[in-house]
């Protein structure tokens, strides 16, 4: 099972920001029960966000980000099937939008389909696990949870392997609960194996073509040190105001997740523009062997995106994370800074950076500036399951995948541990 | 940056500036008699402390007050801030005491008067306050610590233990390496652990004509940001943020519910009900640290502060994951290594400077009308990064270290801790009783426990962020 990630990006007619600004804002505030997305009733989306982002340098335009299950026409027959007459007021508002009415779904849909942006650079943290499944998995553990609440009362609560007994037979017991013995793995052998294959050819052939890449290698690194040493530097940011917009958006859901939202502009010329490009190629080319749920040692992610814009003069930058934004920024700067200051590098006001991933994020209190000066407030933000972790969604699956194979006494242990 | 602790009285006088030119006044002369850290005092203590609305009262310029940090800036009881704090239902700031969101609440100073005994203290009081009606400032509330001989909290809890020490005092003799942080973790102007300089108030050089105040550091390899920083001058050097907030706590409640829970056959089991509070804690009542002393208190180990959980109780069988002290110092757990945890954790710790206030009941099993709790208070120099981000990333995340849906038993937002389930048309039974139902995972080898039900046992009465200012900085704002 293939989770898709992607953003419809369209212009937004200048006359018309103001109606949508007030139809996305009345939306953020009701986000599970507005009329215009009903959100829940999408099954396949684990996470999705509209952000009207007002830069008078590139004019209005509207981002709409969407991961879900699946590709993407059975996703879009889906959101057309629930909220087709609130799509026709939201796209109504845009540039060169075709469709009279809500009912011509063959022009609303090959809108949208012309306005897919899809990322340069993804990580999915629970890879293969669908909202479906994820929701039941989490069922499950609850159901368990309780049981087991009963099972350690008793007197004498008995050894590993009977406790697990217990549980495997009220599991079978349970009507609710018989789609448990047959679930898909994860991912199928070709999934696993093809983005580690992808990486090691690329190795081989960069190998092979080094007597013709370190001489192009050190061309760039040469004007990589010019441009860090003559570019000007960051400006100092006042971001106070900036914060207070922000922040009215985060920590609803008691911060077990938040999402933001980033748009930065290319530093100028093709330099940059191409060495951006090369990095989120091979930060790509990484995450997809990363099927453990982390992004560089970064836990806690359930999606990120990064995509070049508006013809490469400006990067988009999307995650729906877990926890506060501040443990989110102090997990990039512990954890990832070398990934990260590779990438943002290349943007404008982005703490001083050398060699591309050295100092730039690690600069804490410069970075979160700038972090917090490039994010935009996102006017709406849905999450299909907004109490789990990354790692609590894995947590349960392992409960689920492991309930009926045959454990040895030590692997008995671990697994009541996850309760 | 003293607790005083060989002062063992102690109340805290919380005031209101109502014409800041004799405020000014006044702060100068109360300026003279204050303690510092290279003036020890035997027998009394005075320290004093602005917010945000304090300094604009005094009349610091809008540049200054805007080179402030913005949770200072904002102060506590801002939405956005109560969330993270988890300062809601019974906590919430609409129902505080003193602090808050209403203006008639509002505190813009608080004097910190310490003294060796009842006697010194009334006086240094009454001293104190005779300078407060020319000194247009008014008294709104004083919070009395009282005495305290020992330093066990009511729950009958030894605290103060656990504390950082800072590189470059006396403190780090004693200290494990592992506690020991820069100075710019909790004092405004020196370098903090990312080898930037703590982020300070500022003021133009020109606003100090006098040359009171000295150039903020320069930031290492960065000549444009130190350039400009030459124009400035330090207000913040050698002082620090302080956080103040009001917790009471309900000793009769806590009692009955640890007693309750462990009852065995309808008997009261003391020995399980004190080990249930230890869980709840992650010490003894002595102190001894549960991951170092799993199944007795120890005396000898109660100051014992060097030592992690990962290679002892990575599983929390020992020291529950979810206790007190783990969730306000989770040291080496939460990260790939235990190094790298470590560093990380260590980013977010405070100075605690706390006492107890009301006296201790005379059976804790017996409920009084009288009102106590801990008059908590804390140091740090980035209330973002350290207080706040303990209060919210660890004491009231309900996914903390691979929880579900649990917060701090003693201090976490108890009314909110359950979650709505996945999906509701999923949930199966009991959706309805478990978004009520506070939780506490024990665990255990092979099966952990759940306590159930808990109730909320500390409710905040009231607030603020305050600058505690250095003498030098002091005697700038009274010259303003």
């Amino acid at each position: 099972m293939n989770q898709t990630i992607l953003t419809f990006i369209t212009k937004v007619k200048p006359a018309r920001v103001s109606d949508l600004k007030g139809l996305l804002e009345d939306m953020g505030n009701h986000v599970e029960d507005n009329s215009v997305i009903p959100f829940p009733s999408l099954k396949l989306l684990h996470f999705g966000s509209l952000v009207l982002n007002e830069d008078p340098a590139y004019g209005p335009m509207l981002v709409f980000e969407n991961n879900f299950d699946g590709p993407l026409d059975p996703y879009l027959e889906d959101l057309y099937a629930h909220a087709s007459a609130g799509l026709h007021r939201i796209y109504d508002c845009c540039v060169d939008y075709p469709a009279a009415s809500a009912a011509d779904k063959a022009r609303m849909l090959s809108y949208l389909r012309a306005h897919v942006v899809h990322p340069n650079a993804y990580h999915i943290g629970n890879v293969g696990r669908s909202v479906e499944r994820t929701h039941q998995e989490d069922a499950l553990r609850e159901g368990l949870e309780n049981f087991l609440d009963d099972v350690v009362k008793q007197q004498n609560i008995g050894s590993p392997a009977s406790i697990r007994q217990r549980v495997q037979a009220f599991v079978s017991s349970q009507p609710q609960f018989a789609w448990a013995t047959n679930v898909q793995p994860r991912q199928s052998a070709i999934e696993h194996f093809i983005p580690r294959l992808k990486l090691v050819l690329a190795g081989v052939i960069a190998l092979l073509l080094s007597p013709l890449l370190i001489p192009l290698f050190l061309i760039w690194l040469a004007r990589l040190r010019w441009a860090e040493t003559h570019e000007p530097p960051p400006a100092d940011l006042d971001v106070n105001d900036q914060i207070g917009r922000l922040v009215r958006r985060e920590d609803h859901t008691q911060i077990v997740q938040n999402q933001l939202c980033s748009i930065t502009i290319v530093k100028p010329g093709a330099f940059r523009r191409l060495t951006l490009c090369g990095v989120l190629w091979l930060v790509n080319l990484i995450a997809r062997t990363s099927d453990k749920g982390e992004l560089s040692g970064i836990p806690s992610i359930h999606f990120a995106h990064w995509s070049i814009i508006d013809n490469g003069r400006r990067l988009l930058f999307l995650s729906n994370f877990d926890g506060s934004w501040e443990n989110y920024l102090d997990d990039f700067i512990d954890k990832a800074a070398t990934g990260l200051t590779g990438i943002w590098t290349n943007v404008v006001d982005f703490p001083k950076t050398s060699w591309l991933v050295r100092e730039g994020a690690r600069d804490g209190s410069r970075f979160k500036a700038q972090a917090r000066a490039t994010q935009t407030y996102t006017n709406v933000w849905y999450s299909a399951y907004k109490q789990l972790t990354v790692q609590s969604i894995d947590n349960n699956s392992a409960i689920r995948e492991d309930l009926f194979t045959s454990l040895d006494d030590s692997a008995t242990r671990d697994w009541l541990r996850r309760f | 940056m003293s607790g005083y602790g060989d002062l063992h009285c102690a109340s805290y006088v919380l005031l209101r500036v109502t014409e800041g030119s004799a405020a000014r006044r006044w702060l100068g002369n109360f300026t003279d008699q204050i303690a510092t850290g290279e003036r020890p005092q035997k027998v009394t203590a005075l320290n004093v402390a602005l917010t945000y609305s304090g300094l604009k009262k005094l009349g610091l310029d809008e540049d200054t007050l805007g080179s402030f940090s913005r949770p200072f800036i904002e102060g506590m009881a801002t939405l956005h801030r109560s969330r993270i704090l988890g300062d809601a239902d019974d906590n919430e700031p609409a129902k505080w005491n003193w602090g808050g969101v209403d203006e008639s609440r509002a505190v813009d100073i608080v004097v910190l008067a310490f003294g060796a005994d009842e006697g010194t203290l009334d006086k240094l009081l009454a001293d104190t306050r005779a300078g407060f009606p020319q000194g247009g400032i008014t008294e709104l509330r004083t919070l009395d610590a009282g005495r305290h001989d020992d330093s066990h909290e009511h729950f009958g809890f030894a605290d103060g233990m656990g504390q950082p020490a800072i590189e470059g005092t006396f403190q780090v003799k004693k200290a494990a390496a592992r506690n020991v942080l820069k100075a710019g973790e909790f004092l405004l102007g020196y370098y903090n652990d990312y080898d930037k300089p703590a982020d300070s108030p500022l003021v133009k050089a020109a606003r100090d004509p006098r040359g009171q105040l000295k150039p903020p550091l320069p930031i290492e390899g960065d000549p444009v940001a130190t350039n400009a920083r030459a124009q400035m001058r330090d207000l913040g050097r050698n002082g620090t943020y302080l956080v103040f907030r009001q917790l009471a706590q309900n000793i009769e409640r806590f009692r009955r519910f640890v007693d309750e829970a462990t009852r065995h056959n309808g008997q009261l089991d003391r020995a399980a009900s004190d080990r249930l509070a230890a869980k709840f804690v992650g010490r003894w009542q002595n102190g001894a640290p549960l991951v170092l002393s799993p199944d007795a208190d120890d005396i000898a180990l109660k100051d014992a502060d060097d030592f992690g959980y990962r290679d002892s109780d990575a599983h929390g069988f020992k020291c529950p994951i979810g206790s007190h002290v783990r969730r306000s110092n989770p040291r080496d757990t939460l990260g790939p290594d235990g190094p790298t945890a470590l560093k990380t954790a260590n980013r977010h710790r405070i100075l605690r400077r706390g006492r107890s206030y009301g006296h201790r009941p005379a059976d804790p099993r017996v409920a009084d009308d009288v009102d106590r709790g801990l008059l908590f208070l804390c140091l740090n120099t980035d209330i973002e990064r350290q207080f706040e981000f303990v209060q919210q990333t660890w004491i009231n995340n309900p996914v903390f270290g691979g929880l579900n849906g649990e917060v701090d038993p003693l201090i976490g937002n108890i009314n909110k801790t359950a979650t709505p389930a996945a999906n509701p048309s999923q949930g199966g039974a009991g959706d309805a009783n478990e978004t009520s139902d506070a939780i506490f995972t024990i665990q255990a080898d092979p099966l952990r426990t759940r306590v159930h039900s808990l109730e909320r046992f500390v409710t905040v009465k009231g607030g603020a962020y305050f600058f505690l200012p250095s003498i030098r900085a002091l005697r700038y704002l009274a010259s303003l």
